[in-house]
């Protein structure tokens, strides 16, 4: 029935690259029937989130077309108000209420038909009509700061809702909420549709989207991987489909000679324990072994600790309790004794905990050696000319370009940045390795690189770590593959296959 | 595009802002009643003209630099500091205790040396204040360094009828400074210009050449990237917030001890604030900060003349060189932010994937 009804959005051939030749979308169709709930499926990076900032006229595309309720809309002309006007609204993971103010003042700031007077007594009746016809229970006269979780939802959709949305996004809407507080978010979200609104529904739960949608499109990697009717797909197909499964393996030598058991693992996680940013991002009493010559990875989708688990290795967040072992012996927190211990380590993010714009090959080359390396920095002077000759043969034994020493490192593209990175962090031969996200943003070319160095490393008996939130990394390259779910870590079982893992990553199953 | 490129375009527009800033007091100055040129030829002549023009530009400038020093620093590694005029008051007040009241007796030796780094404790004190506060408390340093002025201003009021006051108790000022306190001069150049010269290369090689200059940097370039680096960000902003307030403190001991020889109410015409504007039309770099604040002494030296020979109100010269320090520091910043690359990269993954 979806898709013989009327259209109320299309987009067509939809292709968008923010950096040169790593394009977020490439051609995606997406298409929103009148009173469906559709879900938009698909990992971290797929390019949902860009999709949608398309379509609300916050991303202006490089090619592709919009048709609004039959009518064609130009994108040059299309930014959020326009979209507004056209019946679009998003619900956005941060609130976009003033928590000060109470509900009903909030509705009235931005009211369009106010835009000169703050008269909230005149949007109240507004206000109240819309709740009671959708049934939402929300508290209108209670300061935004003192709702829960699940009534600041309700309001900030009332006031999408509000502002005359006929097409609603909600990104990842039930990421914050209670198992009770869903149940009642789809029981809107049905009324919503009954009344003949669209709702684009953003998630990666399996189980959530088969639950409330009438049709799912699934992004892998900026292409739509397929647009499927609820009824003849399974959380299986989607799984697979979202996952995907056409990454060609890398050729990996034989396990090397492993340590004798005897011995204490390189690296060691021992009940370690840390706050996080969100609930479901504390660390929970981490184990783990990685032994030399061996590549351990850490799956999982992203605010479930991989942030936090990082920057506990990388030496800046604290444990609460527990800690790490290197050749098992205690390492103090720390970034810099951590490096003194022996461990490397490689960021995917560049940008704010790699590397320094503004500063020079040079300069990058040896920021991690300001306290201890001799090579650069003697009695408390820094040899600049030593460091221009070290990244002079840096950039031309790891193919850096440009390979001026003195060159910004901000004009490098990202794949160059990072094989600075990578020179930085393995030139040393470190037999400790954290990688993280170590190939993020990087072209295909740039990735290969970046894995054959670990592969190398590996080989040479390195103990290496990769946590990454590309699951296709972790199976090409790891021996062994844990997930860290909710900040603790789930097993997965040997041979298990790519519906499986994914499964236990969105929480859905325990192996 | 090398760095020293980006050096050629720093100083071009460094010029640039300059020559706005003089057509816009000439534009001002129209636009207030006063004819332009003549106002500006006396501007050029009590500035420039003469040998005791010169001097007066150097002795302006030489708080200027120390205190542009001090804050271009900060400014470098992302401590924004706006209290160089309270820590320039606190260093002259410090100064002037030790000359007035603790060392009176001592010989030039002593008391000349402890005139000086009275003034530079001072100063250190107020900027660490500042310093600890953020480094513990996560206080914001733009609040608390813009506070510390305002008791800086009183602290220096409440001594000069108090505690410091003269012994004639005539007037809110201090005893005049024992000639072992003064520093040595040839005619009106003191002493305190030279080591402020000297502060500036200082200043430089510690920025590029050492160890704490490069954590300081990327610090301010990358405050996350550096905690990766094994550099804590707090304990710079603390080290940096120290020495800039003992830059001002110098400027204000060198003030009372070189060209003053005595503590009085208002005895910084805003040097501290300037300075901000001498640090920014410098880009930050420390070498800079030498044309730079003899740009804004030369300003401060005309304005005078202007009023003398040109009989433009003080005033409006005020007006004037508030406009001149405006536009100039405006123009020099303004074209200068980095474009493109990395920063544009993360802007864009940013905006890339939050699901």
């Amino acid at each position: 029935m979806h898709s013989a009804a009327v259209s109320a959005v299309r987009l067509r051939g939809i292709t968008k690259a923010f950096t040169r030749n790593v394009p977020v979308l490439r051609s995606v169709d997406f298409e929103i029937a009148a009173g469906e709930i559709h879900s938009l499926l698909g990992e971290n990076g797929a390019g949902k989130s860009t999709l949608m900032n398309v379509l609300v006229g916050l991303v202006r595309p490089d090619a592709g077309t919009l048709v609004v309720a039959g009518e064609p809309v130009e994108f040059a002309a299309f930014g959020p108000a326009r979209a507004a006007r056209c019946g679009i609204g998003m619900v956005h993971q941060h609130s976009a209420l003033v928590p000060a103010m109470t509900v009903v003042e909030n509705f009235a700031f931005g009211d369009p038909d106010g835009a000169l007077l703050f008269r909230p007594a005149r949007s109240r009746s507004a206000v109240q009509a819309l709740a009671e016809r959708f049934d939402f229970e929300v508290p209108l006269d209670r300061r935004v700061e003192d709702l829960s979780v699940g009534e600041r939802q309700r309001a900030e959709i009332l006031r999408v809702l509000g502002r005359g949305a006929r097409v609603l996004i909600l990104d990842e809407p039930t990421s914050v909420l209670t198992p009770g507080e869903i149940l009642r978010l789809f029981e809107s979200l049905r009324r919503l549709r009954e009344a003949g609104c669209s709702v684009v529904f953003i998630s990666h739960k399996l189980g959530e989207v088969e639950e409330i949608a009438d049709r799912v499109t699934i992004l892998r990697r900026g292409r739509v991987a397929g647009v499927l009717d609820i009824a003849e797909a399974d959380a299986r197909t989607l799984g697979r489909k979202m996952l995907g499964r056409d990454f060609a393996p890398l050729e990996r030598a034989g396990r090397p000679s492993v340590a004798a058991a005897s011995e204490p693992p390189l690296l060691q996680l021992h009940g370690l324990s840390a706050p996080g940013a969100t609930e479901a991002s504390r660390l929970r009493g981490l184990e783990l072994a990685v032994g030399a010559g061996e590549i351990v990875g850490v799956a999982g989708i992203d605010g479930n600790g991989q942030r936090e688990l990082e920057e506990v290795l990388a030496g800046v967040r604290a444990p609460s309790a527990g800690g790490l072992r290197i050749r098992g012996e205690a390492v103090a927190p720390g970034a810099r004794s951590l490096r003194a211990a022996g461990l490397a380590h490689l960021s995917g993010d560049r940008e704010t905990s790699g590397l320094i714009a503004g500063f020079s090959l040079a300069e990058n080359l040896i920021l991690k050696g300001s306290y201890d390396d001799r090579r650069f920095f003697r009695r408390g002077c820094l040899d600049l000319a030593a460091a221009r000759a070290a990244a002079r043969d840096v950039a031309a034994r790891y193919d850096v370009t440009p390979g001026d020493p003195d060159a910004d490192i901000a004009v490098l593209s990202g794949g160059n940045a990072q094989k600075l990175t990578v020179a930085r962090e393995l030139d040393g031969d470190p037999e400790v390795l954290v990688a993280v996200n170590p190939v993020r943003g990087l072209d295909v070319g740039a990735a290969r690189f970046v894995h054959e160095r670990l592969i190398e490393r590996r080989a040479a008996g390195a103990a290496i770590l990769l946590i990454s939130t590309e699951l296709d990394e972790v199976t090409a390259l790891s021996d062994r593959i844990v997930a860290l779910v909710r900040g603790a870590f789930v097993p997965i079982p040997a041979g298990a296959d790519r519906a499986e893992i994914g499964a236990i990553l969105l929480g859905e199953a325990r192996a | 595009m090398n760095r020293r490129d980006e050096r050629l375009i720093d100083v071009a527009r460094a010029l640039f802002a300059i020559g706005l800033a003089l057509a816009a007091v000439a534009l001002a100055l129209a636009l207030l009643g006063f004819a332009p040129g003549p106002a500006l030829s006396a501007l050029a002549r009590g500035s420039l003209g003469s040998s005791a023009a010169l001097t007066a530009t150097v002795l302006k400038s030489t708080p200027l630099l120390l205190t542009g020093l001090g804050v271009a620093l900060c400014f470098r590694c992302g401590v924004w500091n706006i209290g160089a005029e309270g820590q320039l008051l606190v260093g002259a007040l410090c100064a002037t205790a030790v000359a007035t009241r603790f060392l009176t007796d001592a010989p030039a030796g002593v008391l000349l040396p402890a005139v000086v780094a009275a003034g530079a404790l001072g100063g250190f004190a107020v900027g660490a204040i500042a310093g600890a506060l953020r480094a513990s408390r996560g206080v914001s340093e733009v609040i608390s360094t813009i506070l510390l002025n305002f008791v800086a201003i009183q602290l220096v009021a409440l001594a000069v009828h108090g505690p410091l006051q003269e012994a004639a108790g005539a007037y809110p000022k201090s005893d005049p400074f024992p000639a072992a306190a003064l520093l040595p001069a040839i005619g009106r150049w003191h002493l305190g210009i030279a080591i402020a010269a000297l502060l500036a290369v200082a200043t430089e090689g510690l920025l590029f050449r050492t160890a704490v200059g490069f954590r300081m940097r990327a610090v301010g370039l990358a405050p996350r990237a550096a905690r990766f680096a094994g550099i804590s960000p707090e304990r710079i902003a603390l080290f940096t917030l120290g020495l800039g307030g003992a830059l001002a403190g110098l400027a204000g001991a060198f003030e009372v001890a070189g060209v003053t020889g005595q503590l009085y109410e208002g005895i910084s015409p805003g040097h501290g604030y300037t300075a901000i504007a001498v640090a920014l039309l410098a880009k930050l770099h420390p070498l800079a900060v030498i044309p730079s604040a003899l740009f804004f002494g030369a300003l401060e030296a005309g304005a005078g003349a202007m009023q003398r020979e040109a009989g433009v109100p003080a005033s409006v010269t005020q007006i004037v060189q508030g406009i001149a320090i405006l536009v100039s520091a405006t123009f020099a910043v303004a074209a200068g932010r980095r474009r493109g690359g990395m920063a544009a990269g993360a802007a864009a993954d940013a905006v890339e994937e939050t699901a």
